[in-house]
């Protein structure tokens, strides 16, 4: 695509997200795509450690549970303004993720992945046994939306939630693409591509790492607080490692190191089974054979395969190159 | 001139007629569509498939039988249903689905507590009426949620009758192995624990099983040295099927009681007939042909010949919440204002057709937290089935209140 062409296709798509609450009139399509944006933050995070770094970490939805306790935890015990404990819950989780990344990041490649795999587990069963702070698997419930914006805007409402998630999610995305075009990024990516090299011309390898580490906890707090005071329910279920795995999916299947590939990847993650109710108990098979084929098919993931097809389209056309 | 007159008038008579004819059946005989979110796959689904067959099941009764009359318009049910594989995000987008894109207002089934929570959580602000089945999680009627309502009484309520007759038989020291992680079970054996600590009794060890766990020797080797008096196992029923067979497996010849709500050929799929000789279950008085009226009778019957299989003892929840709806739509008089049949759900009296034997509360169906409640009975496996022994005394007025004192 051209690159000029680039920033009018992003404020497309955010005007499509505005304007889609109110064109949608089935609202349960407004559900899945809330759930889609705040699995976008997640698949953004999980993009900086996977995709950026190039070390796959199992724990994202691990550390997405912890910034839902926080922040449930914070408001309904503590009797924190819901705005502070979701705001605060990032930053905690980001703290925690200090102490898993630095046992973790001394290890490479696939002991890596297990031991944050491990790590998940750890978060998992401590949720399900801590009963008397998270009251384990039965859960936490009427667990609050935020506090009315200036006396206007009810988040009770599905559509105000919405845009609140949206904004996030922006935000997010404008810092990942911060974050990718800054020096760190580009450190980042130097370390994926050779860490040995990236040593050896004096980067302090390890500070990166869990920096990486950390920024990809804070991006799960943050989605976490987003779904706890969305769903008004949690439990620990929602944040085993069978999360974790669907946020690599995501990042997998958009495009591994691009900005705009785990967006495509959460919806793809989110809407994809939700379509495949169809074949009801088959559903699962069926989604499961799809990712396989698309990861076979598109090892690079959906955005640049479409990239490509943009190129043909445009080349038939004849827009000028 | 005066032929075509009468010609004009035969044909308007013919039109008025033919329009009577066709139009008033068309009129009065409309669809009713209500949605099941159950556990069709997963560990969920040995009690969450059965559910949503049962309802499937009252739904074609139903309409054989003419319909649900509501006023002068007669409605036949269909019944949706989606798979919640007992997870909270699946159990709210299934629900939303429903409410959202199949306009449906009625909800039932929910057999496991983790999604039923998730929906109890935001249904209080939705034009609906839920009907929850066989999760037993108590939080989910303790919130006052005026749209929300429960067929099977919550675990601690079975617990506490359980731990009076385990006491009763003589045991003095006991060693618990289940599902310690999820909440329901939790209830249940604290109010077990309680009730038997005032005979005197003690719980010497609590061990641990995760729900896909099949392999408990370790937990009962542990158990073995200790020398319990009895066994007391609380979980699902596949990993408590394991924990009967592997007990005797390691010579563990203790009285072995349980709360499991399995059926005799779920377990048969597990264990010997001889292994689980002599096995307590201590559970609300679900279905077993032994305990159940005429009505329960021909629901067996009928699920076997629907469905070939039989029922789970715990099906008939979800069954019976068909007739309560019926009755409260037919009481309310209207299919649309859910305010109305919600109310009409709350002063109901126990339908005729119900298959669980329920407990009324001051007359009612439904207490004011929207619970309901059975007795609770003690089962023991005896030559391959199980037999219904005795009830097991309980007090739903006493435990009414107090789950209206844990209103927040």
């Amino acid at each position: 695509m051209k690159r000029a062409l680039v920033p009018l296709a992003v404020l497309a798509l955010l005007a499509l997200a505005i304007a889609a609450p109110q064109y949608i009139t089935v609202r349960y399509y407004v559900q899945l795509i809330l759930l889609a944006m705040i699995w976008t933050i997640m698949a953004h995070g999980q993009n900086i450690i996977q995709g950026m770094t190039g070390y796959v970490s199992i724990t994202q939805a691990g550390l997405m549970g912890v910034g839902a306790y926080a922040s449930t935890l914070l408001s309904i015990r503590l009797g924190w303004p819901v705005w502070a404990s979701m705001a605060i819950a990032p930053f905690i989780t980001a703290l925690f993720s200090v102490f898993v990344g630095y046992p973790s990041l001394r290890v490479k490649g696939h002991y890596f992945a297990i031991v944050t795999l491990a790590f998940n587990m750890v978060i998992f069963i401590v949720l399900m046994n801590f009963t008397s702070l998270t009251r384990g698997e039965a859960g936490i419930f009427n667990i609050q939306r935020p506090e009315p914006l200036f006396g206007l805007v009810d988040f009770d409402d599905r559509v105000a939630y919405y845009y609140l998630v949206l904004t996030v999610a922006v935000v997010m995305t404008a810092l990942t693409w911060l974050l990718m075009r800054s020096s760190i990024g580009r450190t980042l990516r130097a370390i994926r591509q050779n860490e040995n090299l990236a040593s050896a011309c004096g980067v302090a390898v390890w500070k990166y790492k869990l920096f990486a580490f950390v920024a990809s906890a804070f991006y799960a707090g943050a989605a976490g607080a987003l779904y706890a005071h969305y769903i008004g329910f949690i439990n620990p279920e929602t944040f085993g490692v069978a999360q974790s795995l669907d946020a690599i999916l995501a990042v997998i299947l958009g495009g591994t190191g691009t900005l705009f590939g785990p967006v495509l990847g959460a919806f793809a993650v989110v809407f994809l089974p939700e379509y495949l109710r169809i074949a009801e108990s088959f559903r699962l098979i069926v989604y499961g054979l799809l990712l396989v084929v698309a990861t076979i098919l598109m090892p690079r993931g959906a955005l640049p395969l479409l990239g490509r097809a943009w190129h043909a389209a445009a080349r038939r056309l004849g827009f000028p190159k | 001139m005066k032929s075509f007159r009468t010609l004009s008038k035969l044909s308007a008579l013919a039109l008025a007629a033919g329009a009577l004819l066709t139009a008033s059946p068309a009129a009065a005989q409309r669809e009713l569509v209500i949605g099941v979110t159950d556990a069709l796959t997963g560990p969920g689904a040995v009690f969450g498939l059965p559910q949503a067959n049962s309802v499937q099941m009252a739904a074609r009764e139903i309409n054989a039988a003419g319909g649900i009359r509501v006023g002068t318009t007669t409605y036949n049910l269909r019944v949706i249903q989606y798979d919640d594989k007992t997870n909270p995000t699946e159990g709210t987008n299934a629900v939303r689905r429903l409410l959202d894109r199949d306009n449906v207002k009625f909800l039932l089934g929910f057999c496991c507590s983790g999604a039923t929570s998730a929906v109890a959580s935001f249904i209080r602000r939705e034009d609906a009426v839920m009907l929850v089945g066989n999760a037993a999680e108590r939080a989910i009627t303790t919130q006052g949620i005026p749209n929300l309502f429960r067929t099977r009484p919550p675990a601690d309520y079975t617990g506490q009758a359980a731990g009076a007759f385990v006491a009763r038989q003589g045991p003095r020291r006991i060693a618990v192995i289940g599902s310690l992680e999820v909440g329901l079970y939790v209830q249940y054996l604290d109010a077990f624990e309680k009730e038997f600590a005032k005979s005197g009794g003690t719980i010497i060890t609590k061990e641990a099983f995760g729900l896909r766990d099949r392999d408990m020797t370790p937990q009962l080797t542990k158990i073995r040295a200790l020398q319990p008096d009895a066994l007391l196992v609380i979980g699902y029923v596949e990993p408590a099927a394991f924990v009967y067979r592997q007990s005797l497996e390691l010579g563990l010849t203790v009285p072995r009681f349980g709360f499991t709500s399995g059926s005799e050929e779920q377990f048969l799929r597990v264990v010997t007939s001889a292994q689980m000789e002599g096995v307590w279950d201590l559970k609300p008085t679900e279905l077993t042909l032994e305990s159940a009226s005429p009505v329960g009778v021909r629901f067996d019957a009928n699920y076997r010949a629907a469905f070939g299989s039989s029922p789970s003892p715990s099906a008939p929840y979800a069954y019976d919440q068909v007739y309560v709806l019926k009755h409260a739509l037919e009481r309310a008089g209207t299919v649309t204002d859910t305010r109305r049949i919600a109310d009409a759900i709350r002063t109901a009296t126990v339908p005729p057709e119900a298959v669980m034997r329920y407990l009324p509360v001051g007359g009612q169906m439904f207490d004011e937290n929207g619970q309901a409640y059975t007795s609770n009975g003690a089962f023991q496996w005896r030559n391959g089935r199980w037999v219904f022994v005795e009830d097991l005394p309980s007090d739903p007025v006493d435990y009414s209140k107090f789950l209206r004192s844990l209103r927040q």
